[in-house]
């Protein structure tokens, strides 16, 4: 270890700081839902500002977990994610691991790969395909089409190129398979590279809304996106487009039952952040090729 | 080399995709307009009279529409209850409405448009569907149906394409929001409810520096306003920036952004704005936002209904102000002399009917009578048990609804369990006969929101009303840029009142919007309203 000089110091400490504040306005933003989310209606309606709940009050949990529908959907989302996210590995990686084996067409299908990533054929169009799949109205229609992600898996392809040509060689002259080199090599020294793309994956399956809406007609089985949005998002009248809107059509809940809405939506994944955390820090080569 | 090729001839393969993925949209409405217009003229005249309320023959119905609350389920009790009684197959599909246009669109365009299409009020697909032949005409079917025969023709005429009806409208009552005032705090201030802008601008000023709520703190102001100048504050359809009613030089009508009486507004907002005297925050608030401005105390002058209030609101208001009363500001006398608001367009929303429907009547005539059982209008001695139809909508006494003080009261769950068939028709809104008399206090329970619908239903129908021309008068320039050249202008207009640009620019902002296609849309319109026959201005 070095002595670190004045100078250094002087720009750890402004590091930290920034870092902190950084933090501090990251932060904020759930404390504040939290606290009006256990504050009674007349403080929230009283105070211009809440940072911490004046009395403790559950109303809008009890309300909230007392309607099946929310609890409902949770599951929902629950499952799509879990099912979702494993099938969006299972997939990129595969496809990503034979796109680093010279095998016949594989520039071509890479070129196709990065078309998609710069050219979407549009809402319509695939609500054509789902709808003429016989999708529509079932969980997978939340599933299959976003089974690769094009930009995942050329990320994964090139890091799958990075690990050294010798294990799998070594791994060839042992006598091993495809299948084997894939599953008993390459897989265990990805859990970096799998543990990242399935955070990316699940939070993109947790926080998709739109195409429950679009997709599922029926409302036991949209996720809880869609419900959350039903629940905070009021239905404005537009003024712009004119017309005696009416005051306002359907009531929005009162604001701390939204809040304690969007905790309880928002909760479940960020718990599962820390569990795949530490996969994140680890060294990719790990044990493998000494150099 | 070869590798080359195939490359290149799959490129042309793709972009090939690209451009049938880039027309499907089109190609897909067309497709089925063009069965649609086919269906259409191989109208087979009925070989025998259909009896239009025959059940022998069960039909599938499928439908769509927007909803603000959340959907029903898709199996339940109610929807049970509707087929049966209709002897239907019901399948209505019930959208958020955030969502509607979007998956409308979607659904249309995957060809698959359902028998009954709901619409937004003001929505223009309607209009361009029906010009391509998507919808039945429906003028020859109305007159068998109890409520909907009896709509007016000048409602029905707003959804005229080509001189055929395609459209029913969803009932909005004629009354607007206007402008009501906490008449506490003027009691206590000594003021009366203001005349005129410059007395509306004293109280305003006045429920700001004056402590109205009397707790000693400044905590308080006058107007509560949110994003879009919304609520506009005006005081009669001179200042109504909605209203086609002022006149230009040429004497065509114009729209009232542009008009004279919105500019004075704005210049009573801008010196509002100065002294602190309207929401500070009013360019980024939302409408619930600007709600809880008025109803937690802070604002003394908001709008109000006659219908459609929010009882739960005003009992937030009541709990922190036990004293708050509302009431009505009746309409302004303008410098031209006219006094009163401007009436309602009548409808929050439209149904159509899907053109493949013309190759079996009897279809046509089922699809019908659920529509109009809808809208079916209960006076209020009829909401009872002892109605059968009535029962039977609200899904029968004890299961879907209870009788409370002898009014009918819907189960919390009526909708999320669907145990109300009332919940699954797509315009479930009563159409009120022009001639009922109703009371619409009798909607409430709370007796201080009664009074305050009491002041406003007296003062509606004690002053005139305005009959916007601009009514179903369809502008193709108004369709394409009307709410982007509108959002324009109520911008520019918001930073006028925040003083960052001078009202004196007032001229120059007509102009601008003149030559963004403003001239375009005020010659369409004017067309239309001549069309029309409406040539001067109509008050009823």
């Amino acid at each position: 270890m070095f002595k670190s000089s004045g100078g250094e110091r002087v720009m750890e400490i402004v590091n930290n700081i920034l870092l902190l504040l950084i933090t501090v306005t990251m932060l904020f933003p759930f404390l504040y839902i939290f606290s009006v989310s256990f504050s009674s209606i007349s403080d929230v309606l009283n105070s211009d500002f809440l940072l911490w709940p004046k009395d403790w009050v559950t109303d809008a949990y009890t309300y909230i977990l007392g309607s099946d529908q929310f609890i409902r959907s949770l599951w929902v989302t629950v499952y799509v994610t879990v099912v979702g996210t494993f099938v969006n590995l299972v997939f990129t990686s595969t496809m990503a691991y034979s796109l680093t084996r010279n095998i016949i067409g594989q520039r071509l299908i890479l070129f196709l790969v990065l078309f998609t990533l710069l050219f979407s054929a549009g809402m319509i169009p695939t609500y054509i395909i789902v709808k003429e799949t016989g999708l529509l109205n079932s969980l997978w229609a939340l599933i299959i089409p976003v089974a690769i992600s094009p930009f995942n898996l050329i990320i994964m392809t090139q890091f799958f190129k990075g690990i050294p040509e010798e294990l799998t060689e070594a791994a060839v002259i042992d006598g091993a398979n495809d299948i084997q080199i894939f599953s008993k090599i390459i897989l265990p020294l990805s859990k970096p590279a799998l543990a990242a793309f399935g955070l990316f994956y699940a939070v993109g399956h947790w926080n998709s809304y739109f195409s429950g809406v679009l997709y599922l007609n029926d409302p036991a089985k949209w996720p809880i996106q869609v419900i959350l949005r039903q629940i905070v998002i009021v239905n404005e009248p537009n003024a712009a487009l004119g017309g005696h809107a009416a005051m306002v059509e359907a009531l929005p809940p009162p604001e701390t039952v939204q809040m304690a809405a969007i905790l309880l939506a928002t909760l479940p994944i960020l718990i599962v952040y820390p569990f795949l955390q530490k996969h994140f820090a680890k060294g990719v080569m790990l044990g493998s090729v000494k150099g | 080399m070869k590798n080359k090729h195939l490359i290149i001839s799959f490129l042309l393969l793709f972009l090939s995709f690209m451009l049938v993925a880039c027309t499907d949209e089109k190609t897909g409405e067309k497709e089925t307009n063009k069965e649609n217009e086919t269906a259409g003229e191989t109208e087979k005249a009925p070989d025998k009279e259909i009896y239009p309320f025959d059940h022998s023959e069960k039909y599938t119905i499928t439908g769509m529409t927007f909803r603000f609350g959340d959907p029903p389920p898709l199996s339940s009790p109610g929807l049970d209850m509707i087929n049966e009684r209709f002897n239907v197959d019901y399948k209505p599909e019930i959208i958020p409405q955030g969502d509607y246009v979007e998956k409308s669109s979607a659904i249309v365009a995957s060809g698959s448009m359902p028998d009954l299409v709901g619409f937004q009020a003001g929505d223009t697909r309607f209009y361009q569907w029906a010009e391509d032949g998507a919808f039945l005409p429906l003028d020859d079917y109305l007159s068998h149906y109890a409520t909907l025969g009896k709509i007016p023709d000048y409602i029905y005429n707003s959804f005229k394409v080509n001189g055929k009806i395609y459209g029913i409208p969803r009932y909005s009552q004629p009354f607007p929001l206007t402008p009501i005032i906490r008449k506490d705090w003027l009691d206590k201030l000594g003021l009366e409810v203001p005349t005129n802008y410059e007395e509306l601008e004293e109280i305003a000023i006045a429920f700001t520096k004056e402590d109205p709520d009397g707790n000693g703190k400044a905590d308080t102001y006058g107007v509560a306003i949110g994003e879009n100048i919304n609520p506009s504050f005006n005081m009669g359809t001179y200042w109504d920036f909605n209203a086609w009613y002022h006149q230009n030089d040429n004497g065509d009508f114009i729209p009232g952004i542009i008009s004279n009486g919105r500019k004075d507004l704005i210049q009573f907002f801008a010196n509002l704005y100065k002294e602190g005297a309207m929401t500070k925050d009013f360019a980024v608030l939302d409408w619930a936002s600007t709600n809880n401005e008025f109803y937690s105390g802070k604002a003394g002058i908001f709008v109000g209904g006659v219908s459609g209030m929010s009882q739960e609101y005003f009992e937030g208001l009541l709990s922190i102000n036990p004293d708050a009363e509302l009431v009505a500001i009746p309409p302004f006398e303008a410098p031209d002399k006219s006094k009163g608001f401007t009436m309602g367009s009548g409808n929050s929303g439209i149904l159509a009917l899907n053109a493949k429907l013309a190759e079996d009547e009897g279809k046509i005539y089922r699809a019908l009578e659920l529509v109009d059982f809808g809208k079916t209008y209960f006076p209020a001695e009829k909401k009872n048990p002892q109605n059968a139809d009535f029962d039977f909508y609200l899904g029968k006494e004890g299961t879907g609804y209870n009788m409370e003080n002898g009014l009918p009261v819907q189960v919390p769950t009526f909708s999320s369990e669907g145990l109300s068939p009332s919940t699954y028709f797509l315009d479930n809104r009563e159409q009120v006969p022009e001639d009922a008399a109703i009371n619409y206090a009798d909607s409430y329970t709370l007796p201080e929101l009664k009074e305050m619908t009491v002041t406003l239903q007296e003062m509606f129908e004690s002053n005139q009303m305005y009959i916007d021309p601009s009514h179903g008068v369809l502008s193709p320039t108004n369709q394409e840029k009307g709410t982007d050249l509108m959002q324009f202008l109520i911008n520019e207009q918001s930073k006028m009142i925040a003083g960052q640009r001078p009202v004196s620019d007032w001229d120059a902002l007509v102009e601008e919007y003149l030559a963004k296609g403003g001239e375009a849309i005020i010659k369409e319109t004017n067309e239309g309203i001549k069309a029309k026959g409406y040539t001067e201005r109509e008050w009823k």
